[in-house]
């Protein structure tokens, strides 16, 4: 341990704090999912409900977007991945005088705001579309298409970068050993250049999904008037928010944290076999829990579990809660709304002036107003569904000024 | 060309020419196709008339600078509102940066030299996890947290810090927030990268000559972290910059990022020369500025994403 540079009590609570910093929202993203109230928070705590996974599911908009982001995602990967590895090879045998000037271009689009990258793939396309004096529904103006070639433009450089980094650790003796016992270069390239890279091409593809499936910035201008997954999620949340978002982030962070502990298990038995170790282990002594800690064992053993919890779950009936919930809520309505009249027939005689319901600031500033945060007009809504439920009990009903000045 | 036609039959010589064809056609098609021609157009719709479309390449589609003309001077005087808009996002995205690079330098020493074994694969799996999640969702989250009935403002209250709900997101706390949490991960990676080639002898040897903690880091460590902070700080920098997601979600209501001009021009008012003209300037402001920064802290992008 490097004394009083990091290591020890400081070290501990910074990693504590960073941890609780990184943590933290999603924690509370994840609690906000099971209660009933209309609008995502903690408290106050309504009801323990699992219906907002079923809000989400029966969400169409999001669900076909759904599939074409899967869609796109799976294009992606099959282009972006040989691009990244034809840049790393191209990187891996140019001279040093030319290799910095290559990889400063390959990895400009990293750089290049998604925005820019969006905007100049449909303004290409379509001046080529043009040119041809191809007609709207052609290729040139597919939202498809144009997504696929922009979402490429950069993904392809975080593709480079894995594989770059792995083909830097090839020894190309290798190579050279095969071509010398007689293998042509085609051969000496599937067979051991290819296999070497495999597990930096997995990780490449998974990378690069990733990167498609959550984009925005780009795809919001070429997907054009259609939706992916996470375009129509972006206009759900500038819409007006409801916790079937959140439901939606426990299902990601659930499928994330059981694929991260299915990889770790995975790491650790490889290290264990590798090391030689495997025999001494305890774990390997004993067949069960060689099973049990064997990847798939537990990958089942996570489903299962995850399975058992979400069965539970959704057999709690939240009904009788939010009956009651509700019931309060009017008791106390009707208590304001006794005690109002009452103070306004205490004030009538001196001042005949009703409160007006605009001079009330809301207490929430309009800053859950779901047109503050939108921009004025939406693009091309499809038949855009109307926000089925207010973002906020008060959802700026209270606060007619609010909509806020646009420049 | 000498040096394109010998890794021409280098690559040949050594992977056949198959591969040398694949990765000829590949390269090619994505630097030029995917990459020079879009900015190119992009940069010659930016310098037309928005011409309603039969009369596109007919003779009033001449070139201009009126889209670029717009941005410095508005109907009339100087166009104050755009232009601060442009320096209001620099500003916010070197604010982000720096938090950044603040928030994760510890961090990344930890992991490169204090954390070992399970308890640093356990770090690198809490790292990528919130990575993982949508950006949507992340700026959701945050949402969730500053809102007027968020959980900070519940905290706040409960302890009597303050009494009436604060505005986080009208005063960009939120946004700020939600953009420095999103690129973590690429600032901690960057620097653990650098950080970890450094020899942990060299730090003994300070701390034996009798190196308080800071000087240790500031003499030693920070010299070796420089081209990681270099890489990551660019990243930050840029996709802060450009991103429009967490903006259009955490902004205040009268806080307008550029790029949310951008998407204005482009899809609200349909005007894809002036949107082109703007999304042009920002990526050449943001390179020029990138560029003027490798400039002044004497590193090579060839640094970055090491």
């Amino acid at each position: 341990m490097t004394r009083g540079l990091g290591g020890g009590l400081f070290a501990f609570s910074y990693a504590l704090l960073f941890f609780l910093f990184l943590f933290g929202p999603l924690i509370i993203m994840v609690i906000t999912a099971f209660n009933s109230s209309a609008f995502p928070r903690v408290v106050p705590w309504e009801c323990f409900t699992t219906d907002w996974f079923g809000v989400l599911v029966r969400n169409e908009r999001l669900m076909s977007g759904l599939w074409t982001s899967l869609a796109i995602g799976v294009a992606v990967v099959a282009i972006a991945v040989p691009f990244g590895l034809a840049g790393a090879l191209a990187l891996a045998d140019i001279g040093p005088r030319l290799r910095a000037g290559l990889y400063a271009v390959l990895i400009t689009p990293i750089l290049i705001p998604g925005v820019v990258l969006g905007i100049s793939t449909i303004v290409f396309w379509s001046f080529v579309g043009r040119g041809v004096g191809a007609s709207y529904d052609t290729v040139f103006y597919n939202g498809f298409f144009l997504t696929l070639l922009g979402q490429v433009a950069f993904i392809a450089s975080y593709a480079m970068l894995v594989l770059n980094a792995r083909l830097q650790r090839f020894d190309p003796t290798l190579t050279e050993a095969a071509l010398d016992l007689g293998a042509t270069p085609g051969q000496a390239f599937r067979r051991i250049l290819l296999p070497f890279m495999k597990p930096a091409l997995g990780s490449a593809a998974f990378i690069t999904f990733l990167a498609s499936f959550e984009n925005y910035n780009t795809t919001v201008f070429t997907i054009l008037s259609g939706n992916t997954f996470t375009t129509a999620l972006a206009s759900k949340v500038r819409l007006g928010t409801d916790p079937s978002l959140s439901a939606l982030a426990v299902i990601i962070i659930a499928v994330t944290l059981i694929g991260a502990m299915v990889s770790e298990a995975h790491t650790r038995r490889q290290e264990l076999l590798r090391s030689g170790k495997a025999g001494q282990s305890r774990f390997y002594a004993n067949p069960l829990s060689r099973l049990l800690t064997h990847p798939g064992a537990v990958l089942v053993l996570l489903l299962g579990v995850t399975g058992f919890i979400a069965w539970s779950a959704s057999r709690v009936d939240a009904n009788v809660c939010r009956a009651a919930i509700l019931q309060e809520k009017q008791q106390l309505q009707e208590r304001l709304m006794q005690e109002q009249r009452n103070r306004i027939q205490q004030q009538a005689p001196a001042q005949p002036a009703t409160p007006s319901p605009s001079n009330n600031p809301s207490p929430f500033g309009g800053a859950f107003n779901p047109n503050s945060l939108a921009p004025p007009v939406q693009p091309a809504p499809p038949a855009a569904p109307p926000p089925s439920n207010n973002p906020s009990p008060f959802g700026g009903a209270f606060n007619p000024n609010s909509l806020a000045p646009k420049q | 060309m000498a040096a394109l036609r010998q890794l021409w039959s280098t690559i040949a010589d050594r992977h056949g020419l198959g591969v040398a064809v694949f990765i000829g056609v590949a390269v090619l098609f994505w630097v030029l196709v995917l990459i020079v021609l879009p900015q190119l157009a992009m940069f010659d719709v930016s310098l037309r008339h928005n011409l309603p479309r039969p009369e596109i390449g007919g003779p009033a589609d001449v070139y201009t600078l009126k889209n670029y003309s717009y941005f410095l001077f508005g109907n009339g005087a100087l166009n104050t509102l755009d232009i601060g808009v442009l320096v209001k996002t620099l500003i916010a995205a070197v604010i982000v940066t720096l938090l950044d690079i603040v928030i994760c330098y510890p961090i990344a020493f930890i992991l490169a030299h204090s954390a070992t074994g399970v308890a640093a694969r356990m770090m690198v799996i809490g790292l990528i996890v919130p990575f993982w999640i949508n950006d949507i969702l992340r700026a959701f989250a945050f949402r969730i947290l500053f809102g007027a009935t968020g959980v900070i403002n519940g905290i706040g209250q409960a302890l009597g810090l303050w009494s009436s709900p604060i505005d986080f997101i009208r005063a960009d706390v939120a946004l700020y927030a939600g953009l420095a949490y999103t690129y973590t991960l690429l600032m901690v990676f960057s620097i653990y990268n650098a950080v970890e080639t450094l020899d942990r002898n060299q730090i003994e040897a300070a701390r034996d000559m009798g190196a308080s903690w800071w000087r240790v880091h500031w003499r030693v460590v920070l010299p070796v972290a420089k081209p990681g902070i270099a890489s990551g700080a660019t990243m930050v920098f840029m996709l802060t910059a450009g991103a429009l997601a967490a903006p259009q979600i955490l902004g205040g209501p009268s806080n307008l990022w550029f790029t949310q001009i951008i998407y204005q021009w482009f899809n609200d008012a349909g005007d894809w020369q002036r949107g082109s003209a703007y999304a042009t300037i920002l990526l050449v402001v943001c390179l020029a500025f990138v560029f003027l920064m490798m400039r002044v802290f004497k590193v090579s992008i060839g640094a970055i994403g090491r």
